[in-house]
């Protein structure tokens, strides 16, 4: 693709126009009017957040008091979060992180093997396979609590290690999802790539695993990027299953273990836990900064020539 | 041919690496497999994050005198009714776990609960407490706090306390704040927190058996009374004094920012009140309909599981740790809740506030635990903030709310 | 890679330089064959291990049932891997069995609690009820007196040695009624600590056989109705008497006070007595259809069935309708090449969707409280609009909300379709002289829609069943009073499943899976028809 030359912002001097001087009214056709809408975005997107990053600077403040936006700054709550004797607050990061990572991670090579299975191969039960897939997620997850409890808990007594109350076992849970319509996102992705490329690599001699591995997967890096960061937001996010499945504190999530904070008694600490939910939604961002390359950027150059 | 060469050595290999790792599960289950001897003496106790810090030291102790382990789980305090329930009859739950005395009919008539025998300790307790822990005449849990609301006062703004409703209003119109007092409500009402005014007109939810217990047969809300209350209700909200607007966040923000001389809330707010700088003064709730103020009681305690393997340890270690005055009076400095056992009790009313509360909640009626009670709260609230709200005729609607707990509960 | 023969090439060179690529490409794929194989190899060897000791536990535990679906299990993926046919499979299996055991079965193990009175008082077999109601029944005799208590052991048998408080000390066990005794060692308080011939447990045998200890009741004398001692702490015991008595032969119970018989009801799964009052707790049976029928004969469901309904529809479609339009409007506006910054608008734009789901709707719901709540405070300076509690208000923040909640979804699904769809087609379009819009309508429009329908169709799915942000935003309020039943304006059908089934204190898991399954159907099929109707699955050939 032909990146077409940037039209320069006013404040750019580099950019020497060559046949036409700066028009303001050119610039906002172009991409002007994008920032304006960008800016109402922004505005629209951040401001609740900003509103409980108010609340967690605001000693002992509620959601009430946060009305005067940054009338007080004090990183006391921030503090008290790594200092509770009966939160271990580091504990759910890291659970959350180990958690959210297999499972995206998981979920993204379940989904990609699946994927690629249905686009490149024709095979009975294909297309009633993969409406299924979709289908079966829409049982009511609230409900299918009580069967998920008593799997696990006969997991459990079979095997303690996979069962109720360990990790393992809720990442297992989590999979049982990954395929699903993730797989659908990723199925649509891989049917955009050309199904020449698996011709040649084949007349070149390659095997069907070695055409998905090293070239088909590198193709699709962008829908395994969407999908992993994804898969990683849900399960951050996922707190009915994981608060079932996860009952010593040091193993549960930042989702199950800051929702304590707001269900204590009477005593429901909003400073702290607006804490706690900011530096929680640090993971997920940074993530997708990370993956921001891949999420946007095109296809690989060459491939679709 | 190529394929069927593949297949068997696959096959072979896969014979030996499933040996090897046989082998090292079985070298490696010695240490994690012979667990059933050191399961059996050790105590799983489900608390909240406020009570874990003090137990820590009486499982400590408990350790040391008869070698059996405790194993403390941190509960969120919201859910360990609805966990107990669902975790005991597979056999995964803990020996023990805190609990509202409120939940004891669902726990009973779940089978998740047995008796605990306080035997000659019963007497050491408050009455209330155990007749709170008591369900169809046995005991199945030991207290350690009763907590009430009462009328807390900002002495700044209101020198002295009021004898009856009308003072209370004409003491907070006279102080010339923005509200002259100052109760919970939220967008479903509060009927906890209304409650006191609820029984000044003679009206409580169920009327009570002989010995104190409740009698789910006899819905007494409904009575000329509960029509007086409604009505009285109504005419508050009317004159702008209630608000569904007002959740317990605000009216608490409100009070600590000297909007009101009087907050209608438990101890749980002192401590931030004193913060905040507010010279605060407990006083019993004033009557509205001439009758005295009731406020509910919750106790709290622990109950054992009827599938626990550790009875023996369980008993003993409720009965003579937690039922003990030293637990007794760190769990009431964690929570400051007033204690249940009375030597902690008096230990802890050298206290003014707690002795206030206290003062206030020896008058005070249980919270009911039996299971239609759960029934009541859905139409309850809901009812009471369409009063406030003026949202149509007060008798009418409270009427209507009691024929639909008459339905619900049958 | 394709070289064409030229015209003029020799044809033994033309055969050489064949035969040259044969042998390169057989040589490579062999080669790649042994990694391929290798790695095969250890991956099932790790499978197959860990299923042979299940294989083993399973054994042991004599768990035939799950023995054999992990024998099938193992089997049939070595057969899968070890064919060389049947491509497919192999790159569905990992994930299908994860599917089968967490998605599938779950669904199917729900739709077997339906069928069952599974809930509050029926969780558990009829021998925990039996238990449960014995331990219960004891009940202590009012005035009798505290035994000190030590626990004696001989030759495996418990028996109680008894201080009374007037000093007398006697002994029994569970089959020997008490006899007074004469010849114990006593402490310096006259309390009772060991008898020759047996052996005195410290507490720590005391715990260490609990069960055992717990269990045993001595008879005060050779009539029943005496009671007998048991001891709830193993350093005193108590008399007790059961207020209930277990005839398992008959299978009934007898309240010994009031005389009342209760006779097992396998059909209710509890002991009914003639004048049809149950003992709670009762056991978990099979119910047949009784709660379908209960699903739809409660009044309480069927009025505001349809109103219910309407609204579940609306919100589902309306959530997606709101968020798909914004999210793609988003990605198309920056998917320009040329803007400046589109990455620093792009990062804040996922920020709802990184920060914590069920605390947003927290957060929401303080914002919009009516009296207090920024939007009215400070963006309204001071207006009361009732956000929450106005019926139709509150339905237009719910889908707002969840708008803020779920556009970075669609944004993100967007801007990765989006970038799936080949240049070279925009390109020819505009050189074809088709206008930007067009070429948005016409081309990239409907390759979209066939990546991403089914993926609206999920979100329709999800918001459908979106129980997390009605409850946490509205539970369901603001409610009609005069309804009298407990279903509020916002309620959707999964809401309102669940305050009827889990309501107050109690909890029917049978009829909520009831619910689940009709509520399945119901979406199940509503997606079906979507997917008929955007030709989703005609790229299916």
């Amino acid at each position: 693709m032909a990146i077409a030359p940037s039209i320069a912002a006013p404040s750019d001097t580099d950019y020497i126009p060559v046949k036409r001087p700066f028009s303001f009214g050119r610039w906002f056709r172009a991409t002007g009017w994008r920032h304006l809408i960008g800016a109402v975005m922004v505005v629209f997107s951040a401001f609740p957040l900003l509103y409980v990053l108010s609340a967690s600077l605001h000693p002992g403040g509620t959601l009430i008091t946060a009305n005067g936006l940054f009338s007080q700054i004090d990183i006391g709550s921030y503090v008290t979060l790594f200092n509770l004797p009966q939160q271990p607050y580091a504990d759910w990061y890291a659970n959350t992180l180990l958690i959210g990572g297999i499972t995206s991670a998981g979920t993204v090579f379940l989904g990609a093997l699946a994927a690629y299975s249905f686009s490149r191969m024709r095979f009975t039960g294909r297309r009633v396979g993969l409406l299924m897939l979709v289908l079966v997620q829409m049982f009511p997850q609230l409900l299918a609590v009580v069967a998920i409890f008593l799997l696990l808990n006969g997991i459990s007594d079979i095997f303690p290690a996979i069962g109720l109350d360990t990790q393992i076992g809720l990442i297992m849970v989590y999979l049982g999802g990954a395929l699903g319509v993730n797989t659908y996102l990723m199925y649509g992705f891989f049917n955009t790539i050309p199904a020449s490329i698996d011709e040649a690599a084949k007349l070149d001699g390659a095997g069907h695993a070695r055409i998905f591995f090293t070239i088909i997967l590198r193709l699709v890096a962008p829908i395994l990027a969407v999908v992993g960061l994804l898969s990683f937001v849900g399960t951050t996010n996922e707190f009915v299953i994981a608060s079932i499945v996860l009952i010593t504190p040091e193993k549960q999530t930042l989702a199950v273990g800051l929702y304590q904070f707001v269900s204590q008694e009477f005593s429901s600490n909003y400073s702290v836990f607006a804490a706690g939910a900011v530096l929680a939604a640090l993971p997920v961002m940074a993530l997708f900064l990370w993956l921001q390359k891949y999420i946007v950027g095109g296809l690989t150059a060459g491939s679709v020539k | 041919m190529m394929v069927k060469k593949n297949g068997l050595l696959a096959a072979g290999a896969i014979a030996v690496a499933a040996s090897l790792a046989l082998a090292g599960c079985s070298a490696g289950s010695d240490s994690s497999g012979a667990t059933s001897d050191a399961d059996s003496s050790t105590l799983t106790v489900w608390v909240d994050a406020d009570r874990a810090a003090v137990l820590k030291d009486a499982a400590a102790a408990f350790t040391k005198e008869s070698g059996v382990k405790v194993k403390l789980v941190q509960k969120d305090f919201a859910k360990i009714q609805e966990e107990f329930i669902a975790q005991v009859p597979t056999g995964k739950g803990p020996d023990i776990t805190i609990a509202a005395h409120d939940w004891l009919g669902n726990f009973v008539s779940n089978g998740v609960v047995q008796p605990v025998e306080l035997g000659d300790t019963a007497a050491d307790y408050q009455q209330v407490a155990v007749t709170a822990m008591s369900y169809e005449g046995k005991t199945y849990g030991v207290p350690y706090s009763i907590e009430n609301i009462a009328l807390l006062r900002n002495t700044a703004l209101a020198p002295t306390a009021p004898a009856t409703f009308d003072d209370m209003v004409a003491a907070g119109t006279a102080a010339g704040t923005e509200f002259p007092y100052l109760v919970q409500i939220g967008p479903e009402a509060d009927p906890y927190h209304l409650y006191p005014f609820q029984t000044s007109f003679g009206a409580p939810v169920f009327g009570t058996n002989a010995d104190g217990s409740y009698n789910p047969d006899d819905l007494t809300v409904g009575n000329a009374g509960g029509e007086a209350f409604a009505t009285w209700l109504a005419a508050e909200g009317a004159a702008g004094r209630m608000s569904v607007n007002l959740t317990g966040d605000i009216a608490k923000e409100k009070f600590y920012a000297g909007a009101s001389p009087f907050l209608l809330t438990g101890p749980w707010n002192v401590p931030d009140a004193q913060a905040a700088g507010i010279d605060v003064s407990v006083d019993a709730v004033p009557s509205a309909g001439g009758q005295p103020a009731q406020p509910f009681v919750g106790v709290q305690g622990f109950m054992v599981s009827a599938k626990t393997k550790n009875a023996i340890a369980a008993n003993e270690f409720l009965v003579n740790y937690i039922g003990s005055e030293d637990v007794q009076t760190a769990l009431y400095e964690v929570g400051g809740r007033p204690p249940a056992l009375t030597a902690a009790f008096e230990a802890a009313s050298s206290d003014p506030i707690t002795a206030g509360f206290g003062a206030v909640g020896a008058t005070a009626v249980p919270m009911p635990n039996i299971p239609q009670m759960g029934k009541v709260w859905q139409f309850w609230g809901v009812t009471e903030a369409a009063i406030i709200s003026n949202q149509g005729d007060p008798v009418q609607l409270w009427q209507k709310m009691t024929a639909d707990i008459a339905a619900a509960i049958q | 890679m394709m070289t064409t023969p030229g015209t003029g090439h020799d044809r033994a060179q033309i055969v050489a330089a064949k035969r040259q690529r044969q042998a390169s490409r057989i040589a490579e794929a062999a080669s790649a064959g042994i990694k391929v194989l290798l790695v095969k190899v250890l991956v099932l060897g790790i499978v197959d291990a860990i299923s042979v000791y299940a294989l083993f536990v399973l054994f042991a535990k004599q768990d035939w049932l799950v023995f054999g679906l992990v024998l099938v299990v193992t089997v049939a993926v070595n057969w899968i891997y070890f064919r060389v046919k049947g491509l497919p499979a192999k790159y569905l299996t990992p994930g299908l069995i994860f599917l089968l055991i967490f998605q599938i079965f779950v669904v199917g193990y729900s739709g077997y609690i339906a069928f069952t009175n599974y809930g509050t008082g029926h969780n558990s077999t009829k021998d925990d009820a039996v238990s449960s109601l014995i331990l219960s029944a004891q009940e202590r005799v009012p005035d009798s007196p505290t035994y000190a208590l030590t626990v004696l052991e001989q030759a495996g048998v418990y028996s109680f040695l008894v201080t009374d408080p007037d000093g007398d000390i006697s002994v029994g066990n569970a089959d020997t009624p008490l006899k007074t005794v004469t010849d114990a060692e006593t402490d310096g308080s006259g309390q009772a600590v060991g008898l020759p011939g047996y052996t005195t447990l410290n507490f720590a045998d005391i715990v260490s056989n609990q069960e055992a200890i717990a269990a045993v009741a001595v008879p005060l004398s050779d009539d029943p109705n005496d009671g007998s001692l048991r001891t709830p702490d193993g350093s005193a015991a108590y008399l007790y008497l059961s207020d209930l008595v277990y005839d398992e032969a008959a299978g009934t119970m007898t309240n010994t006070g009031t005389g009342v018989v209760y006779t097992e009801d396998p059909s209710q799964g509890s002991f009914v007595a003639a004048d049809g009052s149950e003992l709670q707790p009762g056991w978990k049976v099979e119910v047949g259809l009784a709660n379908f029928a209960k699903a739809f004969g409660t009044d309480s469901i069927r009025g505001p069935l349809i109103s219910v309904t309407l609204w579940t529809f609306a919100f589902a479609f309306l959530s997606v309708a709101t968020t798909f339009a914004l999210g793609l409007f988003l990605a198309i506006v920056f998917n320009d090449l040329r803007m400046r910054g589109r990455n620093v608008y792009r990062v804040v734009m996922i920020l709802p969707y990184a920060f914590p789901a069920f605390l947003s709707a927290l957060v929401w719901a303080g914002m919009l409280n009516p009296q207090f709540g920024f939007i009215n405070q400070v963006l309204f300076g001071g207006a009361e609009i009732p956000w929450l509690t106005n019926e139709w208000l509150a339905k237009f923040s719910i889908i707002f909300v969840n708008l803020w909640l779920g556009f970075p979804y669609m944004f993100l699904v967007c801007t990765g379709a989006l970038q799936s769809i080949p240049g070279e087609l925009q390109e020819a379009a505009t050189v074809d002289g088709a206008k930007p819009w067009q070429v948005f309508r016409l081309i990239k429009l409907p390759l979209l829609l066939v990546s991403v329908s089914p993926l609206l169709i999920a979100s329709f799915a999800f918001n459908f069943n979106n129980f997390n942000l009605i409850y946490m935003l509205t539970n369901g309020g603001p409610r009609d009073v005069t309804a009298g039943v407990n279903v509020g304006a916002t309620d959707i059908l999964i809401s309102m499943v669940y305050k009827v089934a889990f309501v107050g204190a109690n909890r029917d898991y049978g009829l909520a899976s009831a619910f689940s399954i009709l509520i399945f159907v119901l979406v199940a099929l509503v997606s079906i028809i979507s997917f008929r109707q955007t030709k989703a699955l005609e790229e299916l050939n």
